[in-house]
């Protein structure tokens, strides 16, 4: 993109159809190397504020609606924007030829230089009445912020120069503190960003409440990565409090519904409140495109280990069979909670530890071993048969169990001998819990189990 | 209302009416303070200009004299004032601006009423003064607030000494600092928290001339601003209006302090200004303190004052940057003394400078305070720091004595294995059960629920002393008793039975609220 007629047409054309995605991309940095270098070398930072004022000023004749203030913002961001390009030319022709080994963090300096093409931005916002369908823009600046941040952290863990101005001088220091220092900084802004959105008082039609969603999820997603999922509560909230004022959910574009929807469910999932996460991700699920596979996994990650405590449910095979690595992390897990094979779900569980944890599901699936545990029972008992029918009576399960055959199932497969009491302290959760029903009798060994339905939900 | 506004308005004479003003508005009976929206709300965006805002307050008020009768005991004189002056027939695009400035949509918190009359009367003074009242574009000319602010900003960022912040410093979302936030939470903090009574020397001025505003003519001439057409519906904002400098930050390049101090003993102060190397004492003093120290507390006991002494060691550490395997040294024994006497503040403390000081590899006992603090995220039930927790363990952590029995109790709780946590809560290595202590009281209501709904008639009361780990069927039963249990206990040929069935879910209130409260200062 030069700063020519062909730009300064298409800015009209976006212009006069009101078309923010299309304005959006004058604006992304998202384009080869090579145009980059035309636009960079189109102008010098002289003439680059004046040839676009007025480029924009003799279009706007065509360009209804842009008054003196606005095209004075747009000339700021352009200008930057060109800055940027420079920058970023720079730190991409530097990955080619030194493989990324650079002594200068060149991808810092795109992260600053994008930060200010940011800032005018929101400047336009705030004091040149930007309008609320150029909100594209914003989209693309921010989604690219927070990508030179990332690149901007890992190029500077991975070089040797010191940071000194981080660490030396706090009080309370944390050496982690700097690993993803820019990412922060990020964090920081694009709250800020979603603050503008957010307290635009506007009519909801020119609100730039309309970008509140597509931040917040960017915003959430750098939460997550940042290991501080806990910030967005505040994100949350903030949304929540304003519910009545803003568009109502449908209304925005299905992607930023299926992101956030996914995001809200894991939150709730991180704290324990599986129902809510359960409807949440379940709404994500049913709003996922078909074929975005990568999505679908995110979800059913933790749409599995829901329903798993919620209904007590499987993940059947036919719904795992796109996604091996799903299959990969739960089928053993699943087979071992059928069969009630309660030490191999302890080696499975083990096995896949790194993994689970990573995900932030260990601790969940770890409950899955009451379910396994229900059905082991639910085999001893079934194997005791029944009571010796009476003539002209259907045949009755016998309902009372010693706690040493319970004790010796569980140690089949452990071959650990476990002592009764820990076994009675297993089953009275079990009881406790409502996986089964029916009663310990301490005098006796026994345990004494309801005719009619011993275990809730399994036919027996 | 708007008639009577020149009158109770700045009379535009020599100082006599200025400082009758003066007195009837200096001695406001309080300081307006900006109310905070929300803990989510970045401070750069200032005022989102909420209508409604002003339902908690005055109505908005047309005209001082309306809001605050009470206040203006000499209305007369003012009003006798003008006419001396010539009556000044206000022309109708002045007492527009003055409308203008007062619409609450226009007003901001940030700037005082007080101020905002000044600022007004000085505006339309000068304007008298220069013979342009009548002429000026009085719809073009910026608000007194809006003057204000961006004097503030030119006061600001042509102070020599303050280097200017970068933008996006601005705007924490998090309430609480965060150990990532470190670096730059002081400018954020700053403009974020400081009142806006006391931000620095481009407030205090605008405080000052108010009282005697004659002086302070502005030396410009007012500029035509643009139009701020939607922009102002919007309530412009300026950039960095809400950056205050800091006073006398004690210059970073000076380097750590090394201190002088020979005393063994030193009470602790929080600092409020730059440590004197007088005061502090150098890493041989303080060996010798901590060998002192060791033998007051095995002999005395006295915690206050132990604590009182760690705190001030910690203190010369830190602020002579001393990090070493000794630093390690003190920190651990604080926690373990804390943790024994139950100050969670403290052993917080302690604990959040450890984990960094052990990242930076310097020795100590980093697996017995890595056990700590997975109890630790036990007892406050904060699954999620448990889980990093998880999963910063390496496999040979996890294999240590100490972490692998945290971690068995975490697993065993997790899978309700009350007869399991208890046993591990007999055998907790280090001083893991000061920990446990704080949880075992609600564990133990939760097993009991268990037996109670599991267990069908009675079971004999050693059972549940034996399986929830009392020291005795009297603590037992006190237990039981203690959480409503009276008529359950039963004695029997000589053996006392605890009556489940009678039981119900008798224990299943107290158990909920035992779980329900985990509220601790320091908190981390």
């Amino acid at each position: 993109m030069t700063f020519d007629s062909a730009f300064f047409n298409g800015f009209s054309y976006a212009w006069s159809s009101r078309d923010g995605y299309r304005l959006a991309q004058t604006l992304s940095p998202e384009v080869s190397t090579e145009e980059l270098k035309a636009t960079y070398n189109s102008t010098n930072s002289h003439d680059i504020k004046i040839s676009v004022r007025r480029g924009l000023q003799g279009n706007a004749a065509l360009v209804g609606g842009i008054d003196q203030d606005g095209i004075k913002g747009w000339v700021e961001v352009y200008a930057s924007y060109w800055n940027a390009t420079g920058a970023l030319v720079a730190a991409r022709e530097s990955d080619t030829d030194n493989g990324g080994e650079s002594s200068q963090l060149v991808w810092t300096k795109v992260f600053e230089v994008w930060t200010d093409v940011l800032n005018q931005l929101l400047r336009g916002y705030q004091n040149y009445g930007f309008e609320a369908w150029t909100i594209p823009c914003l989209y693309v600046v921010c989604r690219n912020l927070r990508a030179f941040a990332i690149k901007a952290d890992d190029e500077r863990n991975r070089s040797s120069v010191e940071d000194i101005t981080t660490n030396n001088l706090q009080d309370d220091f944390d050496p982690d503190s700097s690993k993803n220092q820019k990412l922060e900084e990020c964090a920081r802004t694009l709250s800020r960003v979603f603050m503008i959105c957010q307290t635009d008082r506007a009519p909801i039609e020119e609100s730039r409440k309309w970008g509140s969603y597509y931040i917040a999820n960017l915003l959430l997603k750098t939460y997550f990565k940042l290991n501080s999922a806990s910030l967005s509560k505040n994100i949350l909230n903030s949304l929540r409090a304003s519910g009545k004022d803003m568009p109502d959910f449908s209304a925005f574009p299905k992607s930023q519904r299926v992101t956030f929807k996914y995001h809200e469910g894991v939150l709730a999932f991180l704290e324990e409140n599986y129902v809510q996460a359960e409807t949440c991700l379940t709404e994500a699920w049913n709003l996922c495109h078909k074929d975005a596979l990568r999505n679908k996994e995110r979800i059913l990650t933790y749409l599995i280990p829901c329903h798993l405590i919620n209904n007590h449910t499987l993940p059947t095979k036919r719904l795992l069979e796109p996604y091996p690595r799903l299959q990969q992390l739960f089928l053993p897990l699943c087979q071992c909670i059928k069969r009630g094979e309660l030490h191999k779900f302890d080696l499975a569980l083990q096995e896949g530890e790194d993994e689970f944890v990573k995900r932030r599901i260990y601790l969940t699936l770890e409950r899955g071993r009451d379910i396994a545990l229900r059905n082991l029972l639910r085999k001893v008992f079934i194997a005791r048969g029944f009571e010796e029918a009476k003539p002209g009576e259907n045949p009755v399960r016998r309902t009372r169990v010693p706690v040493a055959e319970f004790a010796a199932a569980i140690s089949l497969g452990s071959e650990e001998k476990i002592d009764n009491d820990e076994v009675e302290c297993l089953l009275a959760n079990m009881i406790y819990k409502g996986h089964m029903k029916g009663y310990i009798s301490r005098q006796h060994g026994m345990v004494v189990l309801s005719k009619s339905g011993a275990f809730p939900g399994t036919g027996v | 209302m708007m008639p009577t506004w020149p009158a109770a308005a700045p009379p535009p004479g020599g100082p006599a009416p200025s400082t009758a003003h003066a007195t009837t508005y200096s001695a406001p009976a309080y300081t307006p303070v900006q109310v905070r929206q929300s803990f989510g709300q970045p401070y750069a965006v200032p005022q989102p200009s909420y209508p409604v805002t002003h339902a908690y307050g005055p109505a908005p008020p047309a005209m001082p004299s309306a809001t605050n009768p009470a206040s203006n005991p000499n209305p007369p004189p003012s009003a006798a004032q003008e006419q001396q002056n010539t009556k000044i027939d206000w022309p109708d695009s002045v007492r527009r601006y003055v409308q203008r400035a007062f619409m609450p949509a226009n007003l901001d918190s940030t700037v005082t009423r007080a101020e905002m009359e000044a600022k007004l009367k000085e505006t339309i003074t000068h304007a008298k003064e220069s013979g342009v009242m009548y002429t000026l574009d009085w719809d073009s000319v910026p608000l007194p607030q809006q003057m204000i602010r961006n004097e503030r900003q030119r006061a600001l960022f042509s102070h020599p000494s303050k280097p200017e912040t970068p933008a996006p410093a601005e705007g924490p979302t998090a309430k609480k600092r965060k150990s990532w936030d470190v670096n730059d939470t002081a400018p954020a903090d700053s403009s974020s928290t400081t009142p806006p009574w006391r931000t620095g020397a481009g407030r205090l001025q605008d405080r000052v001339s108010f009282a005697n505003d004659r002086r302070q003519i502005p030396d410009e001439p007012l500029k035509p601003s643009s139009k701020f057409s939607r922009a102002d519906k919007r309530q412009k904002r300026n950039e960095g209006e809400y950056k205050t400098y800091r006073e006398d930050t004690p210059p970073p390049s000076a380097g750590p302090v090394v201190g002088t101090c020979q005393d063994l003993e030193k009470r602790y102060l929080r600092l409020t200004s730059a440590p004197k190397p007088s005061q502090v004492r150098p890493p041989h003093v303080l060996r010798q303190t901590l060998e002192l120290l060791k033998k007051r507390w095995k002999k005395d006991q006295n915690y206050a004052y132990i604590c009182d002494q760690f705190k001030s060691m910690r203190q010369d550490l830190t602020v002579q940057r001393v990090r070493d395997d000794f630093t390690v040294e003190v920190y651990e024994i604080h926690a373990r003394i804390a943790l024994e006497k139950g100050d969670l503040g403290e052993y917080n403390q302690c604990q959040t400078q450890l984990k960094a000081l052990y990242k930076l590899g310097l020795k100590g006992k980093p697996n017995e305070f890595k056990a700590y603090r997975i109890l630790y995220y036990i007892h406050t039930a904060n699954r999620t720091e448990l889980n990093n927790a998880l999963a910063d363990l390496t496999a040979a952590e996890k294999k240590d004595k100490a972490i692998k029995h945290a971690l068995d109790v975490r697993s065993a709780l997790a899978l309700g294995n009350y007869h399991r946590f208890f046993q591990l809560y007999n055998d907790t290595p280090n001083m893991g059960a000061y920990l446990m202590d704080m949880f075992v009281g609600r564990e133990r209501l939760h097993a009991l629920c268990n037996i109670c709904k599991a267990y069908k008639q009675d079971v004999p009361l050693r059972f549940v002393t034996e399986e929830l780990y009392f020291e005795s069927d009297v603590e037992a039963a006190q237990f039981i008793l203690d959480h409503g249990g009276q008529d359950l206990l039963e004695d029997r040929n000589g053996s006392i039975m605890f009556l489940t069935a009678k039981a119900g879910n008798r224990f299943e209130g107290p158990r909920a609220k035992a779980f329900s409260r985990v509220d601790i200062k320091g908190q981390i």
